[in-house]
């Protein structure tokens, strides 16, 4: 037996001591008790009311179903606002200034730290599933629901959590100060109750199509396969941001998440254009086009406020191969690349939205430029706004504001632009106008006008050319600066050259 | 192993709160790291221990930066910060065997390492107590071994010894002693400057985030001119003691403080001993003539002006 021993000594050894650490502290703490105290009283009380008090549950054939659907409402209310929570606030308090915890400067990786606490909620959230499973085992005794059903379920919702808990962890990565990050985690609450209520609504459906008879339809297993990768997706894309934003700033944390997100991008753009074809319609296009489109004009405010000077850690791994350093730019953390990497996904989803129309023009319909235009202006405007906004920021606020916060000054000129001189116009003329909203992204989005958006699309054609050309400068500054380091500068005689040192 | 620090400067907003400071200490040396609250110590040693990012300039530690390979200098730092543990939940075994476990240590290495932490800081007859109900003392110890779990080269100690009672002070002087003798080199910052005095090489005064002086203990503390303050308490006769003082060549000045004179005088320490004998020779029965040092503590209040950013 002491083989057996030995074998539970090295998994031991090899368990990442973040899920050892959280788990130790969820077992001895009142929080995981307490909520599983409740969580079983509620499951029995709700079990125990239907069956006395609904006598029809007993006699129908769709008495488990009913009871079904309110158990694993239960459990998903429970497990995706407790579970997520728990994780995301633990973490917060962890990352706050005032309390910052000292793993941080252990030599744990910043992914053994984020994957430690991921693989902690989901273990919690296993707990939770095996202190449900006696119940959900008697509404298959009761009849109405089959077992296929309920693994469906039961593994869509528990895929559901997963990206709830991935995205607590992201929150709670966000260097923010106190007031704003419980802004952050009440907007994110807001956000996992809508889901909530969308996804037992799904369920319901789910149940009311009954999945036990669709398990041999190719369509269930793609569509199955479809939801299983846009989770792991978001949890990839949540676990790289947040490993992002607890590394250290000297290292290159741009680089796998622009990495996952091209993969993101091309992989869903072969998914859709494969559905579009399937079903005859441009619509599985426009929408994967939205939704990246939306993703990476983010993801400029994002870009332009990421450091323009790289240290010597993310410069010698820049390649010296022009074309190779070129590619690099695009990947590397750094403001000017990752404002060009943003800008040309944007463009390649713009041009292949409307590739796709010309490859198949029975797909066109009266008004599908009309819908392809306000993401071109979407994301042309974006551009303009970030550039302006680093412009504004390198000629005249160098001193006073830090790279870091380019995306504030976005901000403002987007509110000017957007709101307070639409609003001046109102007051002066005392009516509304749709041309005020020209220079608004979202505009062409909320024109009922359509002779506006062919006039929002050349306006924003005209900014994007005009501060681009007055940004080229920076970028091939920017380019230009992008090189590997010719030598590690000594740190002796780095010392020596300050002349100032007071050795003790 | 030599730490240097090279024109680290971190500015909050419009606040500089580290203001261009350089200096270096090394293996076996303990240097204490003085200045009134607000001063930036805390935030240096932030950096140092690679929780925060300098606005500019560089630490390192031998050839590693802390600013471009962090990872690579949290091996070889131990960071000791002003705030205590606060865990609920965690013993004090559990938490020092998770600091073990996130710094590499595997299999028997780690109970071994982890008990003679615990052995070295008093800690094992209380590890399996829960670390939130331990006293601010124990926190100390457990802040300590924590820092020292992985065996780090470069010690780096804020307000480590605030809150310690006295008996628990001595031992951390022990304790930071034993670790100096081991080749540790050691920043330690405190405002208990009495005590760190009486531990250290060498200290680096900041004010304002910048540093006032910095140096050996001799070098700080050595006076700038001749003189030499002696406190002489007489058995009796104060005041013919008092009066014979002023008439004296070499005494610049006398000032009657209780039952004991304090004297100063004007050359070298040839001169107090000559004192001494013409006191003597002279029928004054001297009970105390003990020279009073210029300390750390006078040194403080001398160079610093109390001021905050």
């Amino acid at each position: 037996m002491k083989w057996i021993g030995d074998s539970l000594e090295k998994i031991n050894d090899r368990l990442n001591p973040i899920v050892v650490k959280e788990l130790r502290q969820a077992v001895q703490g009142k929080f995981l008790v307490v909520v599983i105290i409740c969580f079983l009283c509620v499951q029995l009380l709700t079990m125990g009311l239907f069956l006395v008090i609904d006598k029809s549950v007993a006699e129908s054939f769709d008495g488990g179903l009913k009871i079904f659907r309110v158990l694993v409402s239960n459990l998903l209310m429970t497990c995706l606002l407790c579970i997520p929570a728990y994780t995301g606030i633990r973490l917060a308090n962890e990352r706050a200034d005032a309390n910052v915890d000292l793993l941080f400067i252990t030599t744990l990786r910043p992914q053994s730290i984020i994957w430690g606490k991921f693989l902690a909620g989901l273990v919690i959230t296993v707990l939770l599933y095996s202190a449900c499973m006696p119940f959900m085992t008697f509404t298959y005794l009761l009849r109405g629901i089959d077992l296929p059903s309920i693994f469906v379920l039961l593994t869509f919702d528990f895929l559901v959590v997963a990206v709830g808990i991935q995205s607590a962890i992201f929150v709670a990565c966000i260097p923010a100060n106190r007031v704003f990050r419980v802004i952050l985690g009440v907007g994110w609450f807001v956000i996992v109750l809508i889901a909530v209520n969308i996804i037992t609504v799904f369920s319901l459906l789910l149940m009311e199509f009954g999945i036990g008879s669709q398990l041999d339809a190719a369509e269930f297993w793609l569509g199955a396969l479809g939801v299983l990768v846009s989770g792991l997706a978001l949890i990839g894309i949540f676990a790289l941001l947040s490993i992002a934003l607890i590394s250290p700033l000297s290292a290159n944390r741009a680089l796998p998440v622009r990495i996952l997100v091209t993969v993101v991008w091309f992989l869903t753009g072969i998914g859709a254009a494969i559905w579009s074809i399937v079903i005859d319609d441009f619509d599985p296009i426009w929408v994967w086009a939205i939704l990246h489109i939306l993703l990476h004009s983010i993801g400029l405010f994002v870009a332009v406020s990421e450091r323009e000077h790289l240290g010597w850690r993310v410069r010698q791994a820049v390649p010296r191969r022009w074309f190779a350093r070129s590619m690099a730019f695009l990947f590397y953390s750094g403001a000017a690349g990752g404002v060009m990497w943003s800008a040309s996904i944007i463009a390649l989803t713009v041009l292949s939205a409307v590739g796709w129309l010309i490859v198949f023009p029975h797909m066109v319909t009266n008004d599908e430029m009309l819908r392809i235009a306000p993401l071109a202006v979407l994301g042309l405007y974006t551009f303009s706004y970030v550039l302006a906004a680093s412009l504004i920021r390198r000629n005249f606020l160098m001193d006073r504001v830090t790279s870091n916060y380019t995306w504030v000054i976005a901000l403002v000129l987007l509110g000017i632009t957007t709101t307070i001189i639409p609003l001046i116009l109102f007051f002066i003329y005392g009516k509304w106008d749709e041309n005020w909203l020209v220079a608004s992204p979202l505009g062409p989005f909320l024109f009922h006008d359509s002779e506006v958006v062919p006039f929002s699309l050349i306006i924003s054609i005209f900014c994007a050319v005009f501060i681009g050309a007055l940004s080229l400068p920076w970028f091939f500054r920017q380019f230009n600066a992008f090189r590997p380091p010719r030598e590690k500068v000594a740190s002796g005689s780095q010392t020596d050259k300050s002349g100032n040192v007071l050795g003790v | 192993m030599q730490v240097t620090i090279t024109n680290l400067r971190k500015d909050f907003g419009a606040t500089r709160a580290v203001d261009d400071i350089s200096f270096s200490f090394s293996s076996g040396e303990i240097i204490g790291f003085v200045g009134p609250n607000g001063a930036g110590k805390t935030t240096t040693m932030r950096i140092l221990a690679t929780l925060d990012e300098p606005t500019s300039g560089d630490a390192q530690i031998d050839d590693v930066s802390i600013v471009e390979v962090p990872e690579q200098a949290r091996r070889m730092i131990g960071y000791v910060p002003d705030a205590l543990p606060m865990h609920r939940d965690i013993s004090v075994h559990e938490y020092l065997d998770f600091f073990a476990r996130a710094y590499g240590l595997a299999g028997t290495q780690r109970r071994q390492v982890v008990e003679n932490i615990e052995e070295f800081t008093n800690l094992a007859s209380i590890r399996e107590k829960s670390l939130y109900a331990l006293s601010k003392g124990m926190k100390q110890r457990v802040s300590l071994a924590r820092a020292l779990i992985h065996d780090p080269p470069v010690l780096v100690m804020d307000e480590p010894a605030s809150g310690l009672d006295p008996r628990a002070r001595v031992e951390l002087r022990e304790l930071l002693r034993v670790l100096s003798s081991q080749g540790k080199a050691i920043l330690i910052s405190s405002h208990i400057l009495t005590e760190l005095s009486e531990i250290c090489d060498g200290a680096v005064i900041i004010e304002q985030g910048k540093i006032i002086t910095a140096g050996t203990l001799e070098e700080i503390i050595k006076p700038e001119d001749e003189q030499h303050t002696v406190l002489i308490r007489p058995l009796d006769k104060q005041d013919d003691l008092y009066k014979s003082l002023l008439l004296m060549p070499n005494v610049a000045a006398a000032n009657q403080l209780g039952n004991a004179i304090e004297a100063r005088i004007a050359g070298s320490e040839e001169m107090c001993s000559d004192l001494l004998a013409t006191l003597i020779r002279d029928g004054y029965r001297i009970v105390e003539f003990k020279q009073q040092g210029s300390d750390l503590e006078s040194v403080f209040m001398d160079v610093t002006k109390g001021e905050t950013q």
